[in-house]
């Protein structure tokens, strides 16, 4: 009964040629797939400013799926991730105008650097939990702004000018269309690499610090070492789409684009599209940024509604869209079972189930 | 001695929760702890296991090393695996995620290439995947793989709890209070999982448990605490026959057949 058990589940998981074919590929196969389709996009769009929104988009992908990370699936409520990016934004602003460094080296060093910044902020989990750790991260965020808008060399109120565009060969991609190219495939191995690394046991190992910490500390799992993790990496990710907001034209940078308000928007990508599920963050990037830009004359009105939508979605999707697409799965897997248990109560009549 | 506790205390404040307490247990034994609620069964695991610091002057040893400073995991890592009374299985996870949480410290590979996702890391998750299963299949539970835990029933969390102890390979199998709430058809099957768990990996067991019929009937040497003290340690026999059990249980006031009558029903 049992070993048949194991058949059966061995059979589902062989059937159908085609998905064993490309299960056999190397995981990143889809993904060059959906690089070589994403590549026409900039033809199809109507002018400059739509390609913007896009990279734009693409930024905030890499955002919410690095806070979805940290959040969705280590369960660390954090709000500092907004500075995180701000860390990333001046410090690969400050290395390709200061240092002279160009775009392919200051885009790694500055995700070094915000990756070390996150674990400063990882630090207070050790020891603090939902709301209070939210006010910690928060009270890092905030002192992240005031340093950079109280700071001389970095602009200071008046913001950062003249952060140069990334160029090959003496070629400059200064302009929105040729960032796109920079931008989209960055936004896919972004997606790439959360999903290795959430499918492997790392990402087992930040749900079960998320759901139980005790839990998983007595099945092996060194908790400390799993948030800091989770910390480093989505800080990587926060790093990498700062460094991008910092050299997409027209290269400013302000401290106002890294208020509470910023995060309250990054949040609701997040909160919407589904905490702790991957597609959700791309989901909830994709439909927030356009919402954002389509209320942009409506600015003033943004936290009030942004904030009933987060308040609206927690009461009454609290897993945002992914969870809703997930429970269907589930409920599908749930009927398959009791559909295979009848029958085999069927076939074997008088037999325990 | 597979597990050699000396001198464990454990005071919350000015509450003594466990006073100076041994515990040693030989390779290959199934011993039963029980004692009145409260009287410091469930510290005396959580003390072994890592999840509280003893009181300084205590010592345990495990398998021949020194583990009275180590934190859980370290602790779970060195093969001592132990269930919660509470269960703890995580709930918003799939049960063959939790088979492989439990399997975590025996997972062969490194951060760097789950990150790149190399053929390595894929080759490995399908092995212990499938590992996993099976062990999934001797507790009963292979049909449930991919459903959330939090959708099992309450007899079936008891066995996945029981699994994803399993799944770190113990040497030291640590059950607190297995069988609570369960009907006695369900009793059954889980001390007989239990007892089937053991002999095929050669575990040693360590059972908290307060239906004293479970104790009685599968461990060989049970030891006594009430106050966070233990007041007595021998065979089942002898523990039925004891003065200062008998009172524990049941109050000083009882008459001696009562008494008899009771621990015999058992």
């Amino acid at each position: 009964m049992a070993t048949e058990a194991v058949r059966n589940a061995e059979q589902t998981a062989q059937s159908g040629v085609i998905a064993s074919t490309v299960g056999s590929l190397h995981p990143i196969v889809p993904w060059i797939i959906a690089w070589l389709c994403l590549l026409p996009v900039p033809f199809f769009l109507m002018n400059t400013y739509t390609q913007f929104v896009v990279n734009v988009i693409c930024i905030n992908i890499i955002l919410a799926v690095g806070l979805n990370i940290v959040k969705g699936f280590a369960g660390q409520v954090t709000v500092g991730h907004i500075a995180l990016a701000a860390i990333g934004a001046y410090a690969s602003a400050v290395f390709s105008t200061k240092l002279g460094l160009p775009f392919w080296v200051a885009l790694p060093a500055a995700m070094l650097v915000t990756g070390f910044a996150g674990a400063i902020v990882g630090i207070p989990s050790f020891r603090l939990e939902g709301a209070y750790l939210a006010l910690a991260t928060l009270g890092l965020a905030e002192s992240v702004r005031i340093v950079i808008s109280g700071t001389e060399w970095l602009g200071a109120g008046i913001g950062y000018e003249g952060i140069p565009p990334p160029s090959i060969g003496g070629v400059s991609l200064g302009d929105h269309r040729s960032y796109y190219y920079i931008t989209m495939p960055l936004a896919l191995l972004g997606l790439y690499f959360s999903f290795s690394i959430l499918s492997s046991d790392i990402g087992r190992a930040f749900k079960a610090l998320r759901e139980d910490p005790l839990a998983a500390a007595a099945s092996g799992v060194n908790v400390r070492k799993y948030k800091v993790i989770a910390f480093v990496i989505s800080a990587l990710y926060a790093g990498c789409a700062g460094s991008l907001q910092a050299h997409m034209s027209p290269g400013f940078l302000h401290p106002n684009s890294y208020t509470i308000t910023e995060m309250v928007t990054l949040l609701l990508m997040v909160v919407f599209g589904g905490i702790g599920h991957i597609w959700g963050g791309v989901i909830g990037a994709i439909v927030v940024t356009i919402i954002d830009d389509l209320t942009r004359d409506y600015y003033q009105y943004r936290m009030a509604m942004f904030g009933s939508v987060i308040v609206l979605t927690v009461m009454f999707m609290p897993r945002g869209i992914g969870g809703i697409i997930d429970d269907m799965i589930v409920r599908r897997r749930f009927k398959a079972i009791r559909r295979r248990r009848a029958e085999q109560a069927a076939a074997a009549p008088g037999g325990e189930a | 001695m597979l597990l050699e506790a000396r001198n464990l205390t454990k005071r919350f404040g000015g509450m003594t929760a466990l006073s100076k307490v041994d515990l040693c247990v030989r390779p290959g034994e199934v011993r039963g702890i029980i004692g009145p609620n409260g009287s410091g069964k469930s510290t005396l695991f959580n003390v072994i296991s890592g999840v509280y610091r003893p009181e300084p002057g205590a010592s345990i040893v495990f398998n021949g090393e020194d583990i009275t400073d180590r934190e859980a995991h370290e602790i779970a890592r060195r093969g001592v695996a132990r269930t919660f009374q509470l269960l703890r299985i995580f709930t918003g996870m799939s049960v063959l995620e939790n088979m492989l949480i439990g399997h975590h410290s025996l997972i062969g590979y490194g951060s760097a290439s789950a990150v790149v996702g190399s053929r390595k890391v894929w080759a490995e998750e399908r092995r212990v995947r499938a590992e996993m299963m099976e062990l999934l299949a001797f507790i009963g539970l292979a049909d449930y793989a991919d459903m959330p835990a939090g959708e099992l029933s309450g007899g079936q969390r008891r066995l996945l709890a029981l699994g994803r102890a399993m799944a770190m390979k113990p040497k030291l199998l640590m059950l607190d209070e297995p069988a609570a709430g369960l009907s006695p058809v369900n009793v059954d099957i889980l001390l007989n999982t239990v007892l089937a768990l053991k002999n095929r990996f050669g575990l040693t067991v360590i059972i908290i448990e307060h239906i004293l019929k479970v104790v009685m009937e599968t461990c060989e040497i049970v030891s006594v605490l009430e106050h966070g003290e233990k007041i007595a340690e021998g065979s089942p026999a002898e523990i039925k026959e004891d003065h200062r059990v008998i009172e524990a249980y049941l109050g000083k006031e009882m008459r001696d057949e009562e008494v008899r009558a009771f621990l015999q029903s058992a």
